[in-house]
């Protein structure tokens, strides 16, 4: 069978270690769909971290290293919003500053051929519907980067959707940052936990059996909460969900 | 340095507690939060209908941003055709290159005016300078018009929001004060009676004090003007009824001409309070023969303004027009209200801006006093990408401490250094996941999770668990898959 | 502890070098400026008929009162008014109409009538300038029938006369009617209002707590039902 296309995923250094889940995941997805997809093994870390708390010059050397990597990849897919604004808003700033002009003209080639997953699902694959069923309530959380940085707009929704079985349920406030932002979690730990129980008030009145989101990091820091307080609610990758079929329901989570 | 509740909050940024011990303390005060959520929700109500409303809301923003650009990029000449016609309408200009200077100016001109009394309309850039104190200590006794002002000079307290200063009061607690500092024991707290208690002892301050002072929402430099924007008339009266007048205004306030306040007043009534227009403007020009004070004066405030100046990205933060669209936006702020940033500008445009007045020797922990969300940025009506300077501000606070090594042992820096080496190679990665994998294991409980951390990770587990690491890296699933039949496209 | 060099220069400098690299010549500037983009709604797009409803009901939403008139019946109108308010002292701008005038009433015009006085006064006359629909704003420009800007201050009641004629839609509109910058300007829209106390909208803290209009059909429109 004649593959759709190609493209190289990239997993973000978060999802390797501790979501390795959502990666299988977005693999049985897109192979599902005809995606003839590689894995770079050489990949780490986007630099978002350190951009975000400072760290300027390291930012910049993963970034290099990230823009070197992909220089042959058809297209990049990546299963995190954050990262995906990373590379978008932070990274011509750093290589205008610290990089020479072979990089900025490697990382002008590739910045279009780069998508967060429901943008590479709807914009380069064309499907809203990707044959899944996951027969449960669930919320969607807008992540940050998601909403303001990328302007996702309906397409998570019109994923979810189209997934048999699934009952959305909407989520109030859903412009409201959950609280994670980062290192933020623990340089301002008070008041990240703050806003965590302002966004959890909303997401347990959906009544929903799993919130889910296109960024894991929200949902560590939500998902971290339930499970402290045993909530009786589960988070969820979008990328499981849409994987998850009749015979092969998505992996046990968090 | 901390403060318990009752403490009058520090808004000098030399002395104010680093945000996230100030935010511990207000976030726990429940009534504060709950005065502050309240007050949030109806700005943001009220100004979501009317944004959406104004079809061309995009349109201002786009020139507001574009007016203020170019203001900045020609301060210099802009400024000097202010204070040439100011000067021509009857005006007197002064210029303060610091807080020091513009105190002592005021305080040389209230002494031409043998004021032992003032009353003010309500200016942050006063606050900024620490005015009232230092005219205190002088013998001059300065007198708040402004309600939200009143309510903190009578009650002892600082403001927390720009627009709305005691938006952290609620009607209670300005009944207490109003009955105590007033002398009225049967005062209600129905809003109605507050108000008009506060309109009484202000009434005959406005007809027998004859020196005023106030800040400005814009200069006009085509023709001298200055203009003030207001909910209450106390500054229809403090510019009107008094002999002298004395306006603060930093040096970034100036529009180019009249007209552009055709950009200005749509976003700033909309973005500050959610009304189409704010209930009084007033614009005057230089001295009017028989009409309001005869002698005038403008004093502009540098403080730190012309070095954000200098540097190109960190301008934007001088584009501000003072409506505190951000804050009521921020949900960092809606949490722990204004106090916890130790400044009189609080909330995002606080977070960029009273750093950068201190010129990064104080107030380093309030660039990180954000998720960088970016709601700050979407409702900002001259469209500062307040994300993108607090960034630069956190670059620059960690450069000074690297260069200083006062942080070289921080559990944060550290871990942050070896990361990067981490992520240098592959392999380094993926032996400090395997690694780290096991060490894991040493604070996995039975079910699977994390519940406890020492020291940086301590910060999490604080209120949320987190799950043990996976016995197998996505990459290693990957690798070990090698060329298995479901690898091939169904 | 004061500098050699006066803070004016101090300032300036600094100004001048911050700005070097993007700081324009008069030429450039004023292209600069001219070039800037105005792609938000300047011209309004209501007809006359529209405005003036929509002028009317913005004001109503202030609690304003607004009454309608022709220009015949203005005076009458005045009259009306300034008997229902139940009040007797006025203050007039010195150079409001003679026909407003109605009789009947305590009428102290203003020659620079000192504050103390005009606190008196229960009520004030004045024209405007211009009225701006969008916004249920009134313009004064303190001419000589507008009075000074303590006249419409200090009163509790201000009736305030407004043409059609002069009702603009767009704030934008009403500076393009400025035949040159003025040198006072006061902008009205609704009586004082605080909302320091909860975000409740108080009205009437300073300034007149009661504002009437009487809207004059002075062009060729019908008058629509008060």
């Amino acid at each position: 069978m004649v593959p759709v296309m190609r493209a190289s995923l990239f997993i973000t250094c978060y999802n390797d270690t501790l979501f390795p889940e959502t990666g299988r995941a977005v693999v049985r997805l897109l192979e599902r769909l005809g995606v003839d997809l590689d894995f770079k093994s050489k990949q780490t870390c986007c630099g978002q971290m350190h951009a975000n708390t400072g760290f300027r010059g390291e930012a910049f050397s993963q970034a290099k290293r990230l823009v070197r990597l992909y220089q042959d990849a058809e297209t990049v897919v990546v299963p995190s919003s954050s990262c995906v604004a990373m590379m978008r808003d932070q990274y011509p700033g750093l290589i205008e500053e610290m990089g020479n002009e072979d990089l900025r003209k490697q990382f002008a080639a590739l910045l279009p051929r780069v998508y967060e997953l429901s943008e590479f699902l709807i914009d380069r694959l064309g499907v809203e519907d990707v044959g899944a069923y996951f027969p449960h309530r669930v919320t969607y959380h807008a992540s940050c980067h998601g909403v303001r940085a990328l302007h996702l707009g309906d397409r998570p929704y019109r994923l979810l959707a189209k997934v048999r079985g699934l009952d959305q349920a909407p989520l109030a406030n859903t412009d409201r940052c959950c609280g994670f932002g980062g290192t933020f979690s623990v340089k301002n730990a008070e008041v990240s936990s703050a806003m965590l129980a302002v966004k959890l008030q909303d997401v347990m009145a959906t009544g929903a059996e799993y919130c889910t989101a296109l960024d894991n990091s929200c949902l560590m820091h939500l998902g971290g909460a339930m499970h402290r307080q045993y909530a009786g609610m589960k988070t969820i990758h979008m990328a499981q969900i849409l994987a998850s079929t009749e015979t092969e329901p998505a992996e046990a989570c968090a | 340095m901390s403060h318990a509740a009752t403490d009058r909050p520090e808004l000098d940024p030399r002395l104010a507690a680093p945000f996230p011990e100030a935010a511990a303390q207000t976030l726990r005060n429940p009534q504060l939060r709950k005065n502050v959520a309240h007050a949030i929700d109806v700005i943001q109500g009220k100004r979501g209908r009317l944004v959406a409303e104004k079809t061309d809301w995009q349109d201002l923003r786009a020139a507001g941003s574009a007016i203020r650009t170019h203001v900045l990029e020609n301060l210099g000449f802009y400024l000097e055709l202010f204070e040439e016609r100011c000067t021509a309408a009857g005006g007197q200009v002064h210029w303060a290159a610091d807080a020091e200077e513009a105190r002592r100016i005021i305080l040389d001109l209230l002494r031409q005016e043998n004021a032992s009394e003032v009353i003010k309309i309500k200016t942050m850039t006063s606050a900024e300078i620490q005015l009232n104190p230092f005219l205190e200590a002088n013998g001059i006794k300065a007198y708040e018009t402004d309600l939200a002002e009143i309510i903190l000079q009578l009650g002892d307290g600082e403001p927390s929001h720009i627009v709305v200063p005691a938006l952290h009061v609620n009607r209670s607690q300005v009944r207490e004060i109003f009955a105590r500092r007033m002398g009225l024991e049967h005062l209600s707290d129905d809003p109605k009676a507050l108000t008009n208690a506060a309109r009484m002892y202000l009434r005959q301050k406005f007809l027998t004090i004859p020196t005023a002072i106030s800040g400005a929402n814009f200069l006009i430099a085509e023709t001298g003007s200055v203009a003030v924007v207001e909910s209450e008339g106390n500054g229809r009266m403090c510019l009107t009824l008094p002999h002298a007048m004395i306006t603060l205004a930093g040096i970034e306030k100036v529009l180019p001409r009249y007209q552009d306040l055709e950009v200005m007043l749509q976003v700033l009534a909309r973005s500050a309070t959610g009304e189409r227009m704010n209930p009084y403007t007033s614009l005057w020009t230089g001295v009017t023969p028989g009409d309001g004070p005869q002698r005038f004066h403008v004093v502009l405030l540098d403080n730190g303004r012309s070095k954000i100046l200098a540097k190109p990205k960190e301008r934007q933060t001088l584009k501000c027009i003072r409506c505190a669209a951000c804050m009521n936006a921020c949900p960092v702020y809606r949490q722990t209200g204004g106090h916890a940033y130790g400044s009189v500008y609080p909330g995002p445009i606080g977070a960029i801006l009273t750093p950068q007045l201190m010129e990064m020797h104080h107030a380093q922990t309030l660039p990180f006093a954000s998720s960088l969300c970016g709601a700050c940025y979407e409702v900002c009506p001259v469209k500062i990408n307040i994300p993108e300077v607090l960034l630069d501000l956190r670059a620059e606070a960690v450069n000074q401490e690297r260069k200083q090594g006062v942080r070289f042992f921080d559990p944060m820096y550290l871990g942050l250094r070896i990361a990067n080496l981490l992520f240098s190679r592959a392999w380094i990665f993926h032996t400090a996941q395997f690694f780290g994998r096991i060490g894991a294991k040493l604070v996995t409980r039975k079910d699977g999770w994390i519940h406890s951390m020492p020291s940086v990770g301590g910060k999490w587990t604080q209120t949320r668990d987190l799950r043990g690491l996976p016995n197998q890296t996505f990459h290693e699933w990957w690798a070990a898959r090698g060329s298995e039949p479901g690898k091939e496209a169904k | 502890m004061s500098s050699p060099v006066p803070s004016r220069q101090r300032i300036l400098g600094a100004i001048h070098t911050a700005t070097e690299s993007v700081a324009k010549g008069a030429a450039q500037r004023a292209e600069a400026y001219a070039e800037l983009p105005r792609t938000y709604t300047r011209q309004g797009k209501m007809n006359a008929e529209a405005r003036i409803a929509l002028m009317i009901e913005r004001l109503r939403e202030y609690d304003a009162e607004v009454v309608e008139s022709t220009p015949e019946d203005l005076s009458a109108a005045i009259a009306s008014q300034l008997a229902a308010s139940g009040k007797h002292t006025f203050v007039a701008p010195a150079g409001l109409p003679a026909e407003w005038l109605a009789t009947g009433f305590n009428w102290k015009m203003d020659r620079d009538l000192a504050n103390a006085e005009i606190e008196q006064v229960e009520g004030v006359v004045t024209a405007s300038f211009c009225g701006v629909a969008e916004s249920g704003t009134i313009v004064l420009h303190h001419s000589a029938a507008e009075g000074r800007r303590v006249l419409s201050l200090l009163p509790d009641w201000h009736l305030c006369i407004l043409r059609a004629s002069q009702v603009v839609e767009t704030l934008p509109e009403y500076f393009d009617r400025c035949p040159g910058p003025p040198k006072l300007v006061t902008w009205i829209s609704g009586p004082s209002a605080t909302a320091d106390i909860e975000m409740t909208r108080i009205k009437g803290v300073h300034g007149p707590r009661f504002l009437h209009v009487i809207l004059v059909r002075d062009q060729s429109a019908q008058p629509t039902v008060n």
